[in-house]
């Protein structure tokens, strides 16, 4: 039982700091792509948004990576 | 609503708001170590880290149940929408209230171990069988979680980029939370209470929690029944009523046969409709009133035009909108929602069909 609980929370560990890395990588570059309102936003909205980068991450990382659509494209 | 993003979009009534809650916690907290240090003296006294744990355990409890009650509360009664406006804060309050809580709680249950405190609070129990010792911290740890990403994804900008539907579905896990804190407290706290207080009031606090759901879910339904509709060469439209019955600058709702609810307005002495979600959090639009020309939501005051649903320059935001007409002096209102941002046109009220 202990081994499973300290694996559970060394994944969970794990899990959090590839977040956090991404996370301060993503409110840094990756924001203005998936949303440009967010270019001219300050360090404040930055670091009010860290928390949930880090959490959700592979979901931003999925939009971040995925090419975005041009708006100027025709029907 | 705003072009940008800002950290937290203060403003007076928001910065009053939280004040006030600020202040009424810290005055809470306060009460409950005074009371709770005169009433358990002598060989009963309780350690100061228990109190603050008891303090931050039932403020944050009530604080929820304050979040859960305001949405029926406003529906009932407008009174309650300046609470519900600033709704948000009060949830990542109620967060760090109970972050506060777990971290304290796990400090002082297990960190005087030879092991790590959170190997210890995941082993240290594990009667899951058993009402009387049931592992009863395990759900506060959950529900912590959930309030977590709550608390994280508060912000407008998770609205915007996890969709608005799916932010809504995210958010209503709170009910999830406050079921297993509903455990966690009654399998907790409340085996150690001999008191009747503690029993009473969390049943008490469920009981108004979950018959206000009721009633306003019952409410609603009640309002989605009495839509009739008729089809003509394929196309349903719903009756609303005589244009009497839509008071000026405020909406009458109906429900389209789908289940999406239509907001039908009078503005000017014309009426249109839109959708009855609002794009931000789905608030209800029928709910609100028309200001400054614009369909102003009672929950946020987001505002979309009542002829096209999109909001006024140099805001982006659109919703949905219905074709409406008068026939026979009713008024009706096509069941099928134009894209949102559509422009419509809004009928006279003064009409000569009205006037059937």
């Amino acid at each position: 039982m202990q081994t499973l609980a300290e694996l559970s929370l060394l994944a969970l560990l794990a899990y959090t700091l590839v977040g956090v890395a991404f996370g301060i990588a993503f409110v840094l570059r990756g924001v203005s792509v998936i949303d440009p309102a967010a270019s001219t936003a300050g360090l404040g909205f930055k670091l009010t948004i860290l928390p949930g980068c880090a959490a959700l991450w592979p979901l931003l990382l999925v939009k971040w990576l995925r090419p975005k659509r041009s708006l100027r494209a025709g029907p | 609503m705003s072009v940008g993003y800002a950290a937290i979009q203060w403003s007076k009534p928001k910065r009053r708001y939280d004040l006030i809650v600020g202040l009424a916690i810290i005055a809470y907290i306060g009460t409950f170590m005074l009371v709770s240090k005169m009433l358990w003296t002598g060989a009963s006294a309780i350690s100061d880290e228990v109190l603050i744990l008891r303090a931050l355990g039932s403020c944050g409890f009530i604080l929820l149940h304050i979040i859960l009650c305001i949405g029926p509360l406003a529906r009932f009664d407008p009174r309650w929408l300046p609470v519900l406006f600033n709704r948000r804060h009060l949830g990542v309050m109620t967060f760090f209230i109970a972050l506060a809580h777990g971290v304290i709680a796990i400090g002082y249950y297990h960190g005087f171990g030879t092991i790590n405190p959170l190997v210890s609070l995941l082993t240290s129990n594990t009667e899951f069988a058993s009402v009387q010792a049931f592992p009863y911290q395990l759900l506060g740890v959950v529900a912590l979680i959930v309030l977590f990403l709550l608390a994280a994804t508060s912000h407008d900008f998770w609205n915007k980029n996890l969709s608005a539907a799916t932010w809504k579905r995210l958010h209503m896990s709170v009910y999830g939370a406050y079921v297993l804190l509903v455990a966690h407290v009654a399998l907790g706290a409340l085996q150690n209470d001999r008191g009747l207080l503690g029993p009473i009031a969390t049943v008490l606090g469920v009981c108004t929690v979950g018959v206000l759901h009721l009633l306003a879910a019952w409410r609603e339904r009640n309002r989605d029944l009495s839509s009739p509709t008729s089809s003509v060469a394929g196309e349903e439209w719903i009756d609303v009523g005589t244009p009497a019955e839509i008071p000026d600058d405020r909406a009458r709702t109906v429900c389209a046969p789908g289940g999406e609810r239509i907001a039908i307005f009078k503005h000017n002495g014309r009426i249109s409709a839109v959708t009855n979600v609002c794009a931000h959090q789905g608030g209800p639009l029928g709910e609100g009133a028309i200001i400054d020309g614009c369909i102003t939501c009672p929950w946020h005051g987001w505002q979309y035009k009542p002829q096209d649903g999109c909001a006024p320059p140099p805001f982006q935001e659109k919703v949905a909108t219905y074709r409406v007409r008068i026939s026979a002096g009713r008024v009706q209102v096509n069941a099928r929602a134009l894209p949102p941002g559509t422009p419509t046109d809004p009928v006279s009220a003064r009409s000569e069909a009205a006037n059937v």
